[in-house]
């Protein structure tokens, strides 16, 4: 008996975000990535196209973060010390994207400055041709005056600066549009927050192509079922055709997974947890390709061997047709 | 324990208390009053008092309070507890202040239908000419009027004891042909009931009751004709145990049930004499009582303990109560006059709800229609005569100027209406009564939110754009706030503002409105656009200014013919059911008939809300109106 | 096709009698169409209504259910192709394979490690379902055997994985008293294999590489009299798994396709070039029904259990996060110690909004049922009793020095009475909004 594959007709896609700019387009990338675009839930290829496969960006921070799990901080050893060279360690360990972090304070409990973040930046983007994302520490006063030097220190390398939350996103986008970049805007897993922060940093002007969106997930067993479910939300509603909810996805799995309990203490936990640093990959990974089905577009990453087995899943799900 | 004294300014009252004592206590011991408008809960601020010296209290909360107020001694009275000894000064201001909050005396309620009294009316006056008694005919008074009254086919008849008392006297004096009132009992069988005899000429009089949340209305009624002789309105007194019902439910608990039932039967009888003066009808001369309300306030009226009523499984003492004489309710009317409590649907659609539908005729309509009431519990029923379902979400009182920093009621200095500038942001405002403007009321409030969102001081997200150029945003005590009018030209001589705070909460508001009733809609699967009309009740639906409603996303956007104001329809209703005892059953039938969607059962309500949390709303495609009005502004 | 609320009302007498429990025929309506009711509660309906109805509700995908003595797994009788439409209900059933050529002492030790293996997830039990027994040896006494040897050391259901009927019957015979699932019935063997599997009144499962093989097969099993299948569409990688078993689930709901309409069991570590943990994880999100592991690892395991209790929870709860003290910029004893409900979005305001104005500070989050404190407090969810519990189970004494307690400044009535429920307290009244933290802190916050 012939079965008949049920196929869902989509009206819109996902929108194309390209990421990092080179030479001839007024950047120094040595490439750039494109994200999103995607007419079909998935991987369902049956039903629609996937043309740009989900990106990994590692996580890279501006000073040495103390406070990451040992099981991280012997990975990657003496790259730490200098964000030039762990970007590329990142870079020669396979990351599609440096996700470069603005620490709070500089190795000396000093608090970051504008002139700091300028040179960081300036460093690691001499130091890598990938594209690269620079988020703030976080605190909405000093994010603001950070990343605004950042956005004038790197102007035209469409660098996605983050984070844009609602309660503060004016001054970041003001920066990101007057210097040519793009903007990641960042909301409590909800689908409605997530739109309507797209729709007020669209609002200010931003380009629809120059916005990726960060529904917020949390880990394995931290509230991952609330950021699958949005995402998959998000994507239906995209694919249906709801303009604002289009933007490529970008979430990130290795903060959210390091955080907790299972992947970052080794000690004093039930012997049924088994052994530490698979438990602490398997949840970071787990996090991560849970998310790749849920229609993750960009996934930042701590830890390259979680970077290597996230992209053996993707390179089979992204079909022989794209693996190229 | 040590206890203090604590001397209380201007009365020079002491009182002695031991640590720990709140202020509000203190000056409740004093037997003086002061207005707690949010139940002493620190949110109001009404509750100031002045301190001398601070050594002798710790304040456990001054939000309400700038650092201003906070260095001339001011101190919430509520939140307040004495540790020592200390003088106190109860500002003059701050007294409770009473206001009538609607006297509709002048203007004339209409008959809801051709009122025939013999059909329609259980209580009903006539003449009644008795034989007079001789040596033959010498029965007793009593049996002289069972067996006339036999004969006029009331039979049994309950006569009151203090009734029987004035039976002689009434028959002599009267020559054997006295008035009386009767009610016939409805549903029969079951005995009529004498409630009055009397010399002279007696006009049976009904009194139509809605006791609301925040006011209690009257309506007086000749039962002969049907017409409203006279209404009034008046504040709750149970607001100064808390301003919504769930602060009253909590008082009731813990505090004093008792005491709410008094301060709503003091409120009623300030309505009745009131009304006497007016008509000069006193309160006895009321022979029947119909009331409507919200489930809470019917039990605190009642005396039933409401606790119940906030928690889950949310089940409320009664729905439907019986009806019980006024004697046994303490009601200052004739008493054995019945009073009837229209029958409510769940602890939060109650008989205001039930009459609201029955006075706005949703429960008739052919068509699909949408009553809603814009008021602290935001009810809405949906439907037709074939179906209602019904819920209610907690809106708050922020469109009545409650919870809102310079918000006020609709009285004189009220700004009502603001038009802002779209290039300087400079606004234009309309003050009621045209004088110096105090504060801000619903209407106003809506009307600025619908300018701010259209001129882009705040952005969809209702966020005040600080970086705009003009002085009239700022980074204020509470946040980013919007100045409506500086300090030289407000009564109060200070800026009139609106902040961040108070748009979020105009914004949760009519979020938690609209997204009730589109939940409703969407539970039972119809579409909004259906909605033939939309009948708009409450208080405040008064003066409800649609085209702002539905910018700031509070009402749907539909055409705007079919949105029509109702004002009060819970008294309506109450009227209604007092003239026709059909009229009554059908209340009964109604409230049986509406299906309760409980909107806390799942995530539906929450993602609604959500939605709805943002200027006109998320999708704005379904605003279309509003969409074109604000595609063209960005244009500009 | 699912009927609506108002459809089915439409089809309900609509005396509004309440002999169903429900207040209106509405009411009972809706109960209907959202599967929280049967129809045989309203004993008014017409027969032709029945008809109708009972057609529109049928389940799409068969319920199996596997039991032995310890236990059961149900799956089937899913509702839905994304969680959040309704929820997932039945959780994919996780085994582990052994074989029966293992030593049997081996064996005996394996089980035994793997019966025993529990683990505690926010209060919940977690262990491995059961254990699937294969017949390498392709010798029924070998297989009974080993059979044996499982049951005499754990009371899990079993999983007999048999090539023909010959082995599954002695497999059966071993597994006396039980209810394991017979794995499997193919194009070639499937005559025998039901008949195994009716005298045993098992449930079977069925191989083949194709839907339209698969689906062939199926109905002539059900015609021969088996009705609780399992599906095994050989998948072997992340890529065929997906859309596979994407394409049953939805021929099974949107096409109410019944030849399909069972469960699915894989074998994620059967193919030796995937990371068999993560594509055992796809299955867990992605329509598995049981899911057979090569390999027993302890750390693996928890997280494919913690990943499958997560994306089974019901999504129509409100979202909430896990009561408990939570720190925030490595709060010490001096540092300020706030309280609110576990309605995520409450919590996540307040967690950022302290979080970005750089103050450590310690953040009690009590049990409310996932409401706001408002709600909460309303339905007296978050009253003084309750917080003042929490804050005792959660041994806040124990992380600051001070005794100062910060509440929502929309609860700020409760203050009075949390002094005296929590002596030697004082209680701060906060801020209403999570945005004014940071100058209330700075105002108000003396260390
Ligand atoms: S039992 Fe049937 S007829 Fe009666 S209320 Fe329930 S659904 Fe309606
Ligand atoms: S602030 Fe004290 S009563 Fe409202």
């Amino acid at each position: 008996m012939a079965v008949e594959i049920p196929k869902e007709k989509w009206t819109s896609a996902v929108r194309e975000v390209t990421l990092g700019a080179t030479s001839d387009e007024g950047g120094t990338r040595s490439h750039t990535i494109t994200v999103g675009g995607e007419t079909a839930l998935p991987f369902l290829h049956f039903e629609g196209e996937t043309p740009n496969r989900p990106i990994l960006a590692l996580d890279v921070r501006s000073h040495k973060p103390e406070d990451w799990s040992p099981l991280l901080r012997q990975t990657w050893g003496k790259a730490m010390e200098d964000p030039a060279t762990w970007a590329q360690a990142a870079e020669e360990a396979g990351a599609d994207m440096i996700y470069l972090v603005l620490s709070l304070t500089t190795t000396d409990g000093e608090p970051n400055t504008p002139e700091n973040a300028r040179a960081v930046v300036r460093k690691v983007l001499e130091a890598t041709g990938l594209p690269l994302a620079v988020v703030g520490p976080g605190q909405a006063e000093v994010d603001n005056e950070l990343i605004v030097a950042v956005a004038e220190e790197a102007v035209g390398e469409r660098l996605l600066l983050g984070l844009c939350e609602e309660k503060n996103y004016r001054t970041i986008v003001a920066a990101a549009l007057a210097h040519n970049h793009l903007v990641q805007s960042k909301t409590p897993m909800d689908v409605n927050l997530s739109k309507q922060l797209v729709i007020l940093i669209n609002d200010m002007g931003m380009p629809l192509e120059r916005i990726v969106m960060d529904p917020t997930t949390g880990a394995l067993g931290y509230g991952i079922e609330y950021g699958f479910s949005v995402m998959e939300r998000l994507r239906l509603a995209a694919l249906q055709g709801d303009k604002m909810t289009q933007q490529p996805m970008i979430v990130n799995p290795g903060e959210e997974a390091w955080r907790v309990k299972e992947a970052k203490v080794g000690e004093g936990v039930p012997e049924n947890w088994g052994e530490w640093e698979r438990r602490a990959l398997d949840w970071e990974a787990l996090t991560a390709t849970t998310l790749v089905h849920s229609g993750a577009d960009i996934l930042v990453l701590r830890h390259p061997e979680t970077l290597r087995r996230v992209r053996a899943v993707i390179d089979d799900l992204i079909g022989p047709k794209s693996a190229a | 324990m040590t206890n203090h004294q604590v001397r209380l300014q201007p009365s020079n009252i002491i009182v002695e208390v031991p640590t720990g004592t709140l202020i509000s206590e203190v000056i409740h011991l004093a037997g003086i009053d002061i207005s707690q408008p949010c139940g002493g809960q620190g949110r109001c601020g009404r509750c100031a008092v002045i301190l001398d010296d601070e050594s002798g209290v710790r304040r456990r909360s001054t939000i309400r309070l700038s650092a201003e107020d906070l260095e001339d001694g001011y101190a919430l009275a509520c939140q307040t507890v004495i540790e020592g000894d200390v003088t106190i000064s109860i500002p003059e201001q701050e007294r409770i202040e009473r206001r009538l909050v609607t006297d509709k005396s002048a203007r004339k309620v209409e008959l809801p239908f051709a009122y025939d009294p013999v059909t329609m009316q259980s209580v009903q006056a006539f003449q009644i000419h008795l034989s007079p008694p001789t040596m033959q005919d010498n029965i007793d008074d009593l049996s002289r009027l069972q067996k006339a009254l036999a004969d006029r086919g009331y039979s049994p008849i309950d006569i009151p004891l203090n009734v029987l008392r004035r039976l002689g006297t009434v028959f002599r004096d009267a020559k054997w042909s006295p008035w009386i009132v009767i009610e016939t009992p409805t549903p029969p069988p079951g005995p009529a009931r004498l409630i009055d005899i009397s010399v002279e000429p007696i006009r049976p009089i009904g009194l139509a009751l809605d006791i609301g949340t925040t006011t209690v209305t009257a309506y007086m009624v000749d039962l002969t004709t049907g017409q409203v002789l006279n209404s009034a309105a008046e504040y709750n007194d149970q607001i100064n145990r808390g301003e919504d019902v769930i602060s009253r439910i909590i008082y009731a608990e813990k505090k004093d049930l008792n005491e709410l039932g008094v301060l709503v039967r003091q409120t009623i009888d300030t309505l009745l004499e009131r009304l006497k003066l007016r008509t000069g009808i006193p309160p006895q001369g009321i022979h029947k009582v119909t009331v409507s309300g919200n489930t809470t306030m019917i039990h605190l009226f009642l005396g039933l303990p409401p606790a119940s009523i906030r928690l889950t499984p949310y089940i409320p003492a009664a729905n439907d109560p019986q009806s019980y004489l006024a004697a046994e309710l303490a009601l200052g009317v004739n008493p054995h006059a019945s009073v009837y409590c229209l029958p409510g649907v769940a602890s939060y659609v109650g008989a205001d709800i039930s009459a609201g539908v029955l006075a706005c005729g949703l429960a008739d309509s052919e068509v699909l229609t949408l009553f809603i009431d814009v008021g602290t519990n935001g009810e809405t029923v949906l439907g037709t005569r074939e179906w209602m379902v019904t819920c209610a979400c907690s809106a708050g009182p922020a469109f009545e100027g409650a919870g809102v920093v310079d918000g006020m009621r609709a009285t004189e200095g009220a700004i009502e209406e603001v038009w802002i500038h779209s290039e300087t942001y400079e606004p234009t405002i309309r003050v009621i009564g045209g004088a110096k403007p105090r504060g801000i009321c619903g209407s106003g409030l809506i009307s600025l939110l619908s300018e701010l969102f259209v001129t882009g001081v705040v952005d969809r997200a209702g966020n005040v754009k600080l970086d705009l150029d003009t002085p009239r945003v700022r980074q204020g005590e509470h946040g980013p706030e919007y100045i409506v009018a500086w300090s030289d030209e407000t009564e109060t001589e200070r800026d009139i503002v609106l902040t961040k705070v108070d748009v979020n909460n105009l914004m949760r508001a009519k979020a938690a409105i609209y997204a009730g009733f589109t939940v409703l809609a969407e539970s039972v699967g119809v579409e909004l656009n259906d909605a033939k009309q939309v009948l708009v009740g409450g208080a405040f639906g008064q003066y409800i200014n649609v085209e702002n409603a539905i910018k700031i996303g509070l009402l749907p956007d539909l055409p705007w013919d079919r949105f029509h104001f109702l004002g009060n329809t819970s008294v309506l209703g109450s009227y209604m059911a007092l003239l026709s005892h059909d009229a009554f059953e059908h209340t009964r039938e109604i409230a049986q008939r509406m299906t309760y969607i409980e909107l806390s059962a799942d995530n539906t309500f929450y993602d609604a809300f959500t939605a709805a949390l943002f200027l006109p709303h998320t999708e704005i495609s379904r605003f279309p109106s509003v969409a074109d009005i604000w595609d063209q502004e960005k244009r500009d | 096709m699912a009927l609506s609320g108002l459809e089915i009302y439409k089809l309900l007498p609509q005396t509004n009698c309440k002999d169903c429990d429900y207040p209106t025929c509405l009411a009972f309506a809706m109960k209907l169409a959202a599967k929280q009711a049967s129809l045989s509660d309203c004993p008014h309906v017409s027969e032709e209504a029945k008809a109708k109805l009972e057609a529109a509700s049928a389940p799409p995908i068969t319920l199996v259910e596997i039991k032995a003595e310890g236990g059961e797994v149900k799956v089937g009788n899913e509702t839905v192709v994304f969680r959040h439409e309704k929820t997932f209900y039945h959780k994919p059933g996780l085994f582990w394979r052994l074989r029966d050529t293992e030593d049997l002492e081996e064996l005996k030790r394996k089980v035994a490690d793997a019966d025993a293996y529990h683990v505690d997830y926010v209060g919940i039990d977690l262990y491995l379902d059961g254990f699937a027994i294969e017949a390498v040896s392709g010798d029924p006494e070998t297989f009974k055997n080993a059979i044996s040897a499982i049951l005499s050391i754990s009371k899990k259901p079993l999983i007999l994985i048999a090539s023909t009927s010959d082995i599954a019957k002695a497999g059966l015979e071993g597994s006396d008293g039980s209810r394991p699932l017979l794995y499997a019935a193919d194009g070639e063997n499937w005559e025998t294999m039901v008949e195994v599997a009716k005298q045993g009144d098992v449930p079977l499962a069925v191989r083949a590489d194709t839907l339209d093989e698969l689906a062939d097969l199926t109905q002539k099993i059900k015609a021969a009299g088996v009705e609780e299948m399992v599906l095994d569409p050989g998948v072997h990688h992340y890529l065929d798994s997906l859309q596979q078993l994407t394409t049953l689930r939805r021929l099974a709901l949107k096409k109410t396709f019944r030849p399909l309409g069972y469960p699915i069991i894989t074998f994620p570590g059967a193919n030796e070039e995937v990371d068999e943990t993560l594509l055992a994880a796809e299955h867990i999100t992605k329509y598995g029904g049981l899911i057979v592991l090569e390999e027993f690892n302890p750390a693996s395991l928890y997280a494919l259990l913690v990943l499958r209790q997560n994306i089974y929870t019901d999504p129509q709860k409100p979202i909430q996060v896990q009561p408990g003290v939570y720190e925030i910029n490595s709060p010490d004893e001096n540092s300020p110690l706030m309280v609110t409900t576990n309605f995520s979005i409450t919590y996540f305001s307040i967690a950022n909004e302290v979080d970005g104005s750089g103050w450590p500070g310690w953040l009690l989050v009590t049990d409310a049922e996932g409401m706001s404190v408002l709600t909460a407090w309303a339905a007296g969810k978050f009253d003084a009793e309750r917080i003042a519990k929490d804050a005792k189970t959660f041994n806040v004494e124990e992380k600051v020095s001070h005794r100062k307690l910060i509440i929502p400044g929309h609860v700020a009535v409760l203050s009075g009475e949390l002094e005296e429920e929590m002596p030697g307290w004082e209680i701060m009244v906060g801020p209403r909004e999570a945005v004014d933290i940071n100058s209330y802190l700075k105002a108000m916050w003396t260390k």
